[in-house]
């Protein structure tokens, strides 16, 4: 029988329709029964460091909904699952066994190879940070996994950006702008001719690389989904390249839902934005 | 049967106590050798001005105490964005990623110590992501999933 599992995915990935997807159908091909669960009804909490009343009644709350659900969780947030170990755990018990999603990935790499089964032909840089890496290895396991894809080949490069992930730079432009050009810089020199991202955190900042035609940008989930076969559309990369033009792509309907007012005064600007490159 | 409403005086309790005795068990184990703020990669984006390790960390510490914080170390404090390095750089199993966190969270008044530095406001954070997630789920994947 399937192992019933809880795919913990967070908030902000909610950007990213089609990660989400993907890593369901992914979950499944690998003999698994994921529920997903996210949003800011599971929040994690990390966001309130000015309110740890706040905080702790998040983290009482999503521990506690995890717990009823009864089954492993698998988590996709780097955010989530070291606040999880970090704080949340200690605000609330937890009882449910935790992974995080590449070290599923990871663990179960020989059957994953078997459905990489399309040549994604691609030289790749992988965008890394120092931070979640002493929790989970990414920087070593997330490259073992891009090379199962037929036709991939990941550069080995010695640039790895502070933090992290890119988005808690967001109030930092002058760091960012380093992590951007260093960003561009390392993957040129060593002849990739496209990045990649671990985390969606910075997938949608580095993604104005892309949008601003320096260098094309992915998620590693949509290297894998392509080389599964699956056809998701990543619709937030089409809107982030449009910019201004980006609600014809979304269509009157979907923007009617979140209201035009919310739409230009909160996710437009984002999807507008560009990164500054340094010399 | 309706779930009883949960004091609001215990919102979150468990967490500050565990908060409470980290800080503690920091302040006890920091011998302020200043090693965690000399590998810093984002020190150098503090908009203090640069100064001795062994200067900056006493006033990280007393923010955790409570106490007002020096320029340096609140300029160092607002730039830490969790990198690590600082974690096997100490000699003295501080954990100084802890410490910057908890140090953080009490600068910015989370902690229900007065604010001593500036948090980032963004009122539309979490409209935003159930905005996103009306644009990319559909109706029934929204209701069973967020």
């Amino acid at each position: 029988m399937a192992e019933p599992l809880t795919f913990w995915y967070g908030c902000n990935v909610l950007r990213h329709g089609d990660i989400i997807h993907t890593c369901i159908d992914l979950l499944r091909a690998l003999g698994y029964q994921p529920h997903p669960v996210g949003g800011p009804d599971y929040c994690c909490g990390t966001v309130k460091d000015a309110n740890q009343t706040a905080a702790g009644g998040m983290a009482t709350r999503t521990v506690g909904r995890l717990n009823e659900r009864g089954a492993r969780v698998v988590a996709w947030c780097p955010s989530c699952h070291s606040h999880m170990h970090d704080f949340m755990e200690h605000a609330a018990e937890r009882h449910f066994d935790m992974t995080y999603l590449v070290e599923l990935l990871h663990a179960r790499r020989a059957e994953l190879a078997t459905l990489l089964v399309h040549p994604v032909p691609m030289r790749v840089f992988l965008h890394r940070h120092v931070g979640f890496n002493d929790l989970v290895p990414v920087n070593r396991m997330v490259p073992e996994l891009l090379r199962l894809i037929p036709g991939v080949e990941v550069v080995d490069s010695h640039y790895v950006a502070p933090g992290y992930m890119c988005a808690s730079f967001a109030g930092m432009p002058k760091a960012l702008q380093d992590i951007h050009t260093n960003t561009v810089r390392a993957a040129k020199q060593d002849g990739a001719e496209v990045v990649v991202t671990i985390f969606h955190q910075c997938y949608r900042e580095i993604l104005g690389l892309d949008a601003a035609g320096a260098i094309p940008v992915y998620n590693y989930m949509h290297l894998i989904a392509r080389s599964m076969g699956l056809a998701y559309e990543d619709e937030y990369k089409a809107w982030k390249r449009a910019g201004e033009g980006a609600a014809a792509l979304i269509g009157p309907e979907r923007i009617a839902k979140v209201g035009i007012t919310f739409y230009e005064r909160a996710i437009l600007p984002e999807l507008k934005k560009r990164p500054k490159l340094g010399s | 049967m309706e779930k009883p409403k949960p004091d609001p005086r215990t919102i979150g309790a468990r967490l500050k106590e565990f908060e409470a005795a980290e800080a503690e068990r920091i302040l006890n184990a920091c011998t302020r050798c200043g090693k965690c703020y000399e590998v810093c990669p984002m020190a150098r984006y503090s908009s203090a001005p640069p100064a001795d390790g062994k200067e900056v960390v006493p006033g990280v510490l007393a923010v955790l105490r409570g106490e007002r914080g020096s320029e340096a170390a609140l300029g160092w404090i607002a730039v830490c964005t969790r990198s690590g390095v600082c974690v096997p750089a100490c000699p003295d199993a501080v954990d100084p990623r802890m410490m910057m966190r908890l140090a953080r969270m009490t600068a910015l008044g989370g902690r229900g110590l007065p604010k001593q530095i500036e948090p980032q406001q963004d009122a539309d954070y979490f409209d935003r992501v159930r905005a996103f997630a009306e644009l990319q789920l559909t109706d029934e994947e929204r209701k069973e999933w967020t």
